[in-house]
Formats: C-alpha cells, sequence, structure tokens
C-alpha cells in the first residue's frame, strides 16, 4: 500500500528533522505513529503527502514510485491527509468546504457529499455554518470529511483528537475504526498514545527523525519501557 | 442641507466606482498576500484603451469597459510574470515596493505613447435630471450601473462558481488547498488577470466622468488603497463598503475644506485604521 523508506526533510537551511524514518501502511491497517513533542512526526506525515520537500528517501503508493510528485500528485495517487491544524477551509461553509475538497476530482461531488453527510450526521445539520464555528469534535469530522471527498487509498491523520474533550476523542476514534472497518487503510499520528495504539494493527515510535521501535498496536502498548517514556507509565 | 444630500449622493456614485478597483486591489491582497500599487497604473491602462477602442473605434461604454477588463489583466499578468511574482520569496514588504515601481513604468509608458494631455471619451452630451433639488447626471447613472453590475457578477462568482470557491479557498489557506488538487499558483495568476481586469474597468468609468492623463490611476490610488484597507484588506464586501464611505468622506470634507485637502481623507483614514483597528471593518484579520 504505502512505503515510505529513509525519508530525509526539514525546513529550509536548519538542521534535517526527518534523518532516515522508515513506515509502511498494508491494505486495511490501521497504523499509528507516536514519539516525543518535536521528534518529527508531523513532518513524517508532510514528507508523505508531499507538502515537505524530501532531500532523501522513497515514498511508493500502491506500487507506484511518487517520490517526485508534489502535493497534488500524490493526492491523485490516493493518499488524504488531514493536518493537524488549520485543516479545515474557516471562511467557508461546512457545505462548502466538503464540495470544494473533491476540487481534483469533481465528478459526482454532491453524490460523494450526501454520503458524508450520512456517514456523519452532525455535519448535516451544520451545512450552512462557518467551519470556523464548529466544536473541536464537529471540525475533525469535517476535516477528514474533506479527504473522503478525495476518494483516497490511504488517509493520514494528524493528532486527530488534540484538543478534544475525552468523550469527543473517543468518539473521533470510535469514528476512525468505523472508517477502517469500511476498508479504508489508517496512517496516524496521536498524543493519546495507549487509546491509539490499542486500536491500531501496528505502531511506530519515531525519536528525533528515526524509527525507534515498531511492532503489533497492543505489544507496543504493553512494552514496559514504551510505557515508562511515552504513556506515563 | 441640499449641499450636503448633493454631495452624499455624489459621494455614493464616486465610491461605487472606486469599490472596483478596490475589488482588484483586496481580491490580489487575498491570495497573494502583498497590496499591489500597480492597481493604478493598471486602471490607467484600461482608462486608455477604452478611450481608444471609444474615440478611434467608436465603441459604446459597455464594450469599451470590456476591452479596459482585457487590457488591465494582460498587464496585470505580465507585469506579475515578468517582475513581482519573481520577488515573492523576498517577502510582501519587497513585492509591494516593486509593484510602486511597476505603477511609474506603466505610467510613464503610456505618457509616451498617449502623451501628456487630457483625453475625453466620445459621449452623447445629456443634460443631469433633477428631483428634489439634487443633480444626477445620466451618464453617472450608467457608470453606477455598470459598477453594480460588476459587483454583482464578482460576488456571485466567488460565491457559486467551482473556480470562485477554489480562489476564496486558497485566500484562507493554500496548504489545505494544495492537498485537495487546486494549484495555488495558478488560481494566484488569474487572481491577478481579475483583479488588474477590475482596475482597468474602475478606471475607465472614473474616466468617463472627466477626461484621463497619464496620472489618473495614480491619482486615485490613495483612494483605493483607503477604501480596502477602510473595509479590511482581504474582504470583498469589506472594500466595497469601505469605498462607498471613502467616496462620501471625500465629498463631504471639500464642503468644509479646500479642495486640494480631498486626499487628505484617505491619508487619515489609512492612518487611523492601521493604528486603531488593522483588520478593518469588515476585515477577517490584521494585517
Ligand atoms: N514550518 C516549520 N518551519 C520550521 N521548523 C519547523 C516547522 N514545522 C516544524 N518545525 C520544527 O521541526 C521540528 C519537528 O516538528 P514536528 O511538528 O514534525 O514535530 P512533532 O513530532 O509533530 O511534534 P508535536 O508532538 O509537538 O506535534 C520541531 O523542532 C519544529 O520546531
Ligand atoms: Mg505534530
Amino acid at each position: 500500500m504505502l512505503k515510505a523508506d529513509g525519508l530525509v526533510a526539514g525546513y529550509g537551511a536548519a538542521e534535517e528533522i526527518l534523518k532516515g524514518a522508515s513506515i509502511d501502511v498494508h491494505a486495511g491497517e490501521i497504523v499509528t505513529i507516536i514519539g516525543p513533542n518535536g521528534a518529527g512526526k508531523s513532518t513524517l506525515l508532510k514528507a508523505i503527502a508531499g507538502l515537505v520537500p524530501l532531500k532523501g528517501g522513497t515514498v511508493v503508493m500502491n506500487g507506484a514510485d511518487v517520490t517526485r510528485k508534489d502535493a497534488l500528485g500524490r493526492s491523485k495517487a490516493g493518499l488524504a491527509f488531514v493536518m493537524q491544524e488549520k485543516n479545515v477551509f474557516g471562511t467557508m461553509s461546512v457545505a462548502e468546504n466538503l464540495e470544494i475538497a473533491s476540487f481534483g476530482n469533481p465528478s459526482g461531488t454532491t453524490a460523494r457529499r450526501e454520503a458524508i453527510y450520512a456517514r456523519y450526521p452532525v455535519l448535516a445539520g451544520k451545512r450552512k455554518a462557518l467551519a470556523r464555528t464548529l466544536s473541536g469534535g464537529q471540525r475533525q469530522l469535517l476535516a477528514m470529511g474533506m479527504g473522503l471527498m478525495t476518494e483516497p487509498a490511504l488517509l493520514l491523520l494528524d493528532e486527530p483528537t488534540a484538543g478534544l474533550s475525552p468523550k469527543a476523542a473517543e468518539e473521533l476514534f470510535a469514528a476512525i475504526i468505523e472508517l477502517n472497518n469500511s476498508g479504508l487503510p489508517i496512517l496516524m499520528v496521536e498524543q493519546h498514545a495507549l487509546e491509539a495504539l490499542e486500536i491500531s494493527t501496528r505502531g511506530y515510535v519515531i525519536v528525533t527523525g528515526r524509527n525507534a521501535a515498531t511492532g503489533p498496536g497492543k505489544e507496543l502498548a504493553a512494552d514496559p519501557e514504551i510505557r515508562r517514556l511515552f504513556l506515563g507509565g | 442641507m441640499t449641499t450636503v444630500a448633493q454631495a452624499i449622493l455624489n459621494g455614493m456614485m464616486t465610491g461605487m466606482l472606486i469599490a472596483i478597483p478596490a475589488l482588484g486591489l483586496t481580491a490580489i491582497f487575498a491570495v497573494l498576500r502583498y497590496v499591489n500599487f500597480a492597481i493604478g497604473a493598471y486602471a490607467t491602462v484600461g482608462a486608455f484603451a477604452a478611450w481608444y477602442v471609444n474615440t478611434r473605434l467608436g465603441l459604446g461604454v459597455f464594450p469599451s469597459a470590456i476591452v479596459a477588463f482585457a487590457a488591465g489583466g494582460f498587464v496585470g499578468l505580465v507585469a506579475e510574470q515578468t517582475a513581482l511574482a519573481r520577488l515573492r520569496p523576498s517577502g510582501a514588504l519587497a513585492v509591494a515596493i516593486a509593484s510602486i515601481a511597476v505603477n511609474l513604468i506603466l505610467e510613464n509608458l503610456i505618457r509616451f505613447i498617449f502623451g501628456n494631455d487630457l483625453q475625453g471619451f466620445d459621449l452623447p452630451i445629456a443634460r443631469d435630471w433633477r428631483f428634489a433639488g439634487l443633480r444626477l447626471g445620466p451618464q453617472q447613472v450608467q457608470t453606477a450601473a455598470i459598477a453594480i453590475a460588476i459587483m454583482a457578477a464578482v460576488f456571485l462568482f466567488l460565491r457559486f462558481t467551482r473556480f470562485g470557491k477554489a480562489m476564496r479557498a486558497v485566500a484562507d489557506n493554500p496548504d489545505l488547498g494544495r492537498l485537495l488538487g487546486m494549484d495555488p499558483s495558478r488560481i494566484a495568476m488569474i487572481t491577478v488577470v481579475l483583479g488588474a481586469g477590475l482596475a482597468g474597468v474602475g478606471g475607465v468609468l472614473l474616466g468617463l466622468d472627466t477626461a484621463i492623463d497619464p496620472m489618473t490611476g495614480s491619482r486615485l490610488l490613495l483612494s483605493i488603497f483607503a477604501a480596502a484597507v477602510l473595509g479590511g484588506l482581504g474582504s470583498i464586501p469589506g472594500a466595497v463598503v469601505g469605498a462607498v464611505m471613502i467616496g462620501i468622506g471625500e465629498e463631504l470634507a471639500v464642503l468644509v475644506l479646500p479642495a486640494t485637502y480631498r486626499s487628505a481623507v484617505g491619508f487619515a483614514t489609512i492612518l487611523l485604521i492601521l493604528s486603531l483597528r488593522p483588520a478593518g471593518i469588515l476585515g477577517e484579520r490584521n494585517i
């Protein structure tokens, strides 16, 4: 499905943030990336999505090498990326956000939007509301809905539950599981590491831009060393 | 009382015309994040292109305005591609300063081609209408009607077309736009054509009333910029509201101040807004 190998990337002239990180995602999986603040988790997702230029490594999507493609090309190759912040158009309505999300692939937009409304009825009740007026959980569902409007083969989520109440976070995890059950593989970064690993097929620990550990989600969640470092006990 | 009412009426009429290039300025700011002072020269280019086809080819006001849009848009695109876009990595201030240079170059090119004289449009002479002691020229009404039609077209375009929505989306969040299959640099270029084209139309609408010369647009620049700042740089409805307020303010000011102080209204507005409420009346964010 996704094979990102030895990624090296950073911002401008400063020291590289990613120093050769590698991630695989196979069909049907939920894969979670955890790691300390500033480890480069967001940068890793951005590099996979094509928002940060690569200085080394390769990205292969469904057998096609997309390393040299920009964000537009990666989106066409089936990657949808829901950013950690600023992941909706705040000055536009919910309906407009969903509609414009299919800009690169507009046929059947209305039907696809109705499918999103059916999946997330809370959005259907807020069609005309400006996206910036939504609650955190609603905004995250909208951002995921926008990603789905591109009809992706793989969904990348950067800290989808950041800033949500425990209840909203739980609902969002349920929504992620439901999406995955419908056949969509998911690669996410999460601060709620324990909850995320519990629902993940596999997990990766990234420290200072490199892979530090990897394994099945439940095994990582049970690993005493990882619990001590990242899971607060 | 009648003089005040007449001033307000005149101010509203001029304001609606200033609104057109102010829309261009604010649209370019919304998407490209810099203030394009060359808008003044684009207005002059439009005015001269329209004047040329009006006096030499006998085209009426409406087709001349379309020519002005095309001429302004074309010159704006060339200036963007050859000069301004290259400076974008150096920041918004560098581009804004370069746009002042573009303004000067274009103004002098027009002077070189058409000379320094005042040029008048070929329009049927019509008597002013009078009601309740107020005067209104049929030409004023026609240009105001064209201005309103253009504003309506811009609103409808941004609100209901796929491309207009993409423009608003990229103005809001270019990275997200790119993730969703939009090409922000292409959308930026189309915004430039649209914005500079609107400036061109504004130039001819404002020139119809009086006469035009190579400085026409530069003289209007202050009012246009003040209108956009007052409404909130980047806000489309703001540009319209700001322009009408500036138009009325300028007409009222010359009732009590010598006419040379007209531009003081624009200056004072810019100073006040930038120091008290940089986001303007309807702006989304601070500059
Ligand atoms: N746009 C940027 N320009 C310059 N440096 C950046 C930029 N974005 C992130 N960085 C730097 O890159 C490093 C890694 O950031 P990144 O956001 O990838 O970390 P993260 O693992 O996602 O952290 P967090 O858990 O806080 O989200 C940080 O030191 C950060 O300051
Ligand atoms: Mg992050």
